[in-house]
This record gives C-alpha cells, sequence and structure tokens, in this order.
C-alpha cells in the first residue's frame, strides 16, 4: 500500500511540475515604437494612455473572440488603424497598420513610397523574392508589403504568446 | 486474501482519482458553454441526414430545429469554439463510426488557419483545443486530432500526458472551483440544441470591420491537405460535401480566399454556398439579426439562415423530409420543446 502511495504522491508531484512549467519569451530588445503625430506608441504596452492620447477616432469596431471574454477593439484614426487585445482585462497594442502616405514611420517608410526607397531603409535582401518584408524587433513585428514597385501596407504587429 | 485487499484498494486510489478529476476539470455549463458541444453529439448520433461540421460559425448561425420543423431535415452542428479544420477532419471521421449521414456540410472560414502556430494567441488556443477536444470521446481519431492540434507549448508543458490524464492539466484549479463544478461533477446539462448555441441577444452592427492586408492570400498546404482529406472521406464513405462560407461579417473573408474555394469546388464538383453574398435572399437584418454586431447570428438571424440553407438541401440536393417518421418526430418534439423553452416562446 506504502508504494501505491508513493506512486500516487509522485503522480501529483509530476502533475504540479506540468501545470506550472513557465515558458519565458523574452528578448533584450524593446519592441518597436512609433510617432504619430506627438504620441509615442509602443507596441505590447497598455492602450488606454495611448487611446486619451490619440482623442476621438473617426471609426471604432470590437471583436469578440469565438468563445473567450474580452473584446478586441480597432480604432480608425484617418490615416492608421490602432488595434487592441484584452489581457487580464486590460487592453493591450496589439496592432497599427497604415492606410494612408500622410503618415510615416521614423525611418521614412509611408505607404506610396518607392520600392528603392523601401529598400534603402529596409534592406535589400528583406525583400529578396518577395513582395513582402518581415522585420522582428524584440516581441513585435513590422511587415512592409509592396504593390506595383510601391509600398502598399505597412503593419506592426505585437507577437503576444 | 492480500491480493483482494489489494485489488480492492487499488480501486479506491482510482475511484478517489477519478472523482478528483470530476470535479477539477471545467464543466462548460454556465461559462463557456462552447466546451460541451462536442461531448453533447454522442447521446444524439445516429438519424441525422446532415452533418455541419466547422467552428462558431456553424454552431451559432444555424439552427437544425428550423432545418426540422421547416423541411424536415435532421441534422446535427459538430461544431466548437475555433475549431481548426484538422479537427473537424477527425471529429468527422469519428462521426463516421456512429452514422453516415447523406450530407456533410464544412464551413471554410478555417482554411486561413494553416497550423497550430497560425491560429492566434497560442494561450489561448490551448483553451480552444480542450474545448473542443476534452469532451471527444477516446478512439484513433481523438489521438489524432489532438497529434494535429497541439502547440509547440503544449507539447513542451506535458503534450499528451495531460490529455489523457485531465487531471495534470486541471489541478491547479482547486482555488477558483465554483458551485457549477459541484453540481454538474457528475452529469452536465445540455447547452445546445443539435449542436446550435443559442443566442437571443441583440447588437446592431455599427461600423464595416476592417484588417490589414495580407502578405499571401494563398491557403497553406496544410488546410488544402484535410480539406482533401475530408473530401476524401466523403467520398469513401458514398456523403455528399458541400462547402459554406456563414454569413459573418468578421473576420473578413477575403475575395482572392473566395476565388480559390469557388476554384476547388468546382474543379471537384462540390456545391460551394456563400452566404455572405446571399444576404439580402436570406433577409438578413444587421440591426436586429445579430447579437455581436455581425461576428454572429443570433436565433433569429440563424433561423432566417437555416430557412434558406433548408431550401436549398431540399429542393436542389434532395435531403428527404422525414417528418413522417413518428419515432423521429417524437423525439424531435422533444428538442422542439427545449428550443422553445430556451427561446422564450
Amino acid at each position: 500500500m506504502k508504494r501505491l502511495w508513493i506512486v500516487f504522491l509522485a503522480g501529483m508531484v509530476l502533475a504540479g511540475l506540468v501545470g506550472c512549467a513557465v515558458t519565458e519569451h523574452q528578448t533584450q530588445e524593446e519592441n518597436w515604437t512609433l510617432t504619430l503625430g506627438q504620441i509615442q506608441i509602443t507596441l505590447g504596452t497598455p492602450a488606454e494612455p495611448v487611446v486619451t492620447a490619440l482623442g476621438e477616432s473617426q471609426g471604432y469596431t470590437e471583436e469578440p473572440s469565438c468563445a473567450f471574454d474580452g473584446l478586441d477593439k480597432t480604432y480608425d484614426y484617418g490615416s492608421f488603424y490602432l488595434a487592441t487585445c484584452p489581457i487580464d482585462g486590460i487592453d493591450y497594442v496589439y496592432r497599427i497598420w497604415f492606410v494612408a502616405a500622410d503618415v510615416a514611420t521614423e525611418d521614412g517608410l509611408y505607404i506610396g513610397l518607392e520600392k528603392g526607397g523601401a529598400e534603402d531603409i529596409c534592406g535589400k535582401d528583406c525583400f529578396r523574392n518577395s513582395n513582402a518584408c518581415i522585420q522582428i524587433q524584440g516581441n513585435s513585428k513590422r511587415m512592409v508589403l509592396l504593390k506595383d514597385d510601391r509600398v502598399s501596407s505597412i503593419e506592426y504587429t505585437w507577437i503576444v504568446e | 486474501m492480500k491480493k483482494g485487499k489489494a485489488a480492492i484498494r487499488i480501486l479506491i486510489l482510482l475511484t478517489v482519482i477519478q472523482m478528483l478529476q470530476n470535479l477539477l476539470v471545467p464543466k462548460y455549463v454556465t461559462q463557456f458553454r462552447e466546451g460541451a458541444l462536442t461531448g453533447e453529439y454522442y447521446a444524439n448520433a445516429g438519424d441525422n441526414d446532415v452533418i455541419l461540421i466547422g467552428d462558431c460559425e456553424v454552431y451559432e448561425n444555424f439552427s437544425p430545429v428550423t432545418l426540422w420543423e421547416e423541411y424536415g431535415i435532421t441534422s446535427y452542428i459538430r461544431g466548437s469554439a475555433q475549431q481548426t479544420i484538422w479537427q473537424s477532419y477527425y471529429l468527422l471521421e469519428e462521426t463516421f463510426t456512429y452514422e453516415i449521414p447523406q450530407m456533410v456540410i464544412f464551413n471554410v472560414l478555417s482554411m486561413c488557419y494553416d497550423t497550430p502556430e497560425h491560429t492566434g494567441r497560442q494561450s489561448q488556443r490551448e483553451a480552444y483545443n480542450r474545448m473542443t477536444l476534452d469532451t471527444m470521446r477516446w478512439s484513433a481519431s481523438k489521438w489524432k486530432a489532438i497529434c494535429a492540434s497541439m502547440t509547440a507549448q503544449e507539447k513542451e508543458q506535458g503534450g499528451m500526458l495531460t490529455y489523457l490524464f485531465p487531471l495534470l492539466r486541471y489541478h491547479e484549479r482547486w482555488n477558483q472551483l465554483t458551485q457549477e463544478d459541484f453540481t454538474y461533477c457528475f452529469h452536465r446539462e445540455a447547452v445546445a440544441h443539435n449542436g446550435y448555441l443559442m443566442q437571443t441577444g441583440v447588437k446592431p452592427v455599427q461600423n464595416d470591420y476592417v484588417q490589414p492586408p495580407l502578405a499571401d492570400y494563398r491557403f497553406g498546404q496544410n488546410s488544402w491537405a484535410y480539406l482533401e482529406r475530408i473530401r476524401t472521406l466523403c467520398e469513401e464513405h458514398g456523403v455528399r460535401l458541400v462547402l459554406i462560407k456563414a454569413p459573418s461579417l468578421y473576420p473578413i473573408w477575403w475575395p482572392q480566399w473566395e476565388e480559390q474555394i469557388e476554384e476547388y469546388a468546382a474543379s471537384h464538383n462540390l456545391m460551394y454556398l456563400n452566404l455572405l453574398e446571399q444576404q439580402a435572399q436570406i433577409g438578413l437584418d444587421w440591426n436586429t439579426d445579430t447579437y455581436d454586431a455581425g461576428l454572429h447570428l443570433n436565433v433569429c438571424g440563424a433561423e432566417k439562415a437555416s430557412k434558406w440553407l433548408g431550401k436549398i438541401l431540399m429542393e436542389e440536393c434532395g435531403v428527404p423530409n422525414r417528418q413522417k417518421d413518428a419515432q423521429l418526430c417524437a423525439r424531435w418534439a422533444q428538442k422542439e420543446r427545449a428550443y422553445r423553452e430556451e427561446k422564450g416562446e
């Protein structure tokens, strides 16, 4: 009987180890930060101060998930969209994407920029054999798309576990 | 004598472990009801002429009771929250061990998730996997479904073992237990109506949904492979496969995706119905027929979509009216009662 209980206890200890294992996924690098107007926005940071600073949006949608509580939210600021996602009741900056040429990244990317200009900024290799350049920084990524040899989309996304 | 005592002790130990497991696993009765859907099928298996498979776009947008009442079509929705195409395939494979329907209707949205890593936030993916797989009965199909579904993170944290022994996954719920866990420790109440999860609220569509453009609109190889397996599985069993895109406004169904599905359907002589393109014919009113601003239909919208779909199934696909079968009528009368009760009629 003792052996049985030892097996049982060992199982419970194993159960504890299995359930409590946490995968750390952190890098030293900071996530992408954008400056839009006078406002600095860092991917993966709380959205509330950013949304307040940006002022009233032109449009707004909420997207619930299939089953979970909380809403993904998308704010339309005319030249760009800001999407947030909820984690433990707090909305975080999840995605920003540009839709007009009157906003630019700090390194000079904007919608409509010619391919050569984009290659100068992102690096020639980034677009090799593809219309997309994806750059990872910290736990976030930037994706630049080309269409007809011009930048057609610039999107920043937080890589959330 | 010693052997007898040892056997009794083992039995007691196993019973205690089983009871602990029953207590600690989520019940999915009042919260996250979607998690109960897979398991509710087994009590309703058999005599379903139509099986619908897919994610929330099927279990919230179509009503089997309406299909029955309007056309005498017997159907069941084998849907689950964010069901991936590999899960659809294995659920279908399992379904065919219980019954061979005349028709399978597959909602194509999940084609956009090529692998477990493509399905969004990984913490949610694991929970979605649990909601689809935990209440699936053990079989080779379940085993394969788990293998296909686990994320890299799940594999690191116990993998298959936690599906075999859910206690390993849920032991830490001991301090989150609620009344529901005790009430439904040994029995569950049905949350759905032949797989349809009823929503009665109303929240009108306010604005158009937007998503950034994609770098590549081609569906992935894994998705295509599973769609082909679904098609072949149906073909082998003499079951007609129909593809649909449910009338949900978000996630956006890109035109490039539509083209690929149209092409696939045409090349395999499959019927493909995109209900997004039939909103006027269905009579959908986005002010009244949705409970979450256009992502899913409420019961009013689901009944409209089902009436539209049922007409096509009966008139163009020859799915029979079974209302002359007295036994079936009696069984469905019970389902209708429960449905009316939840609807508040």
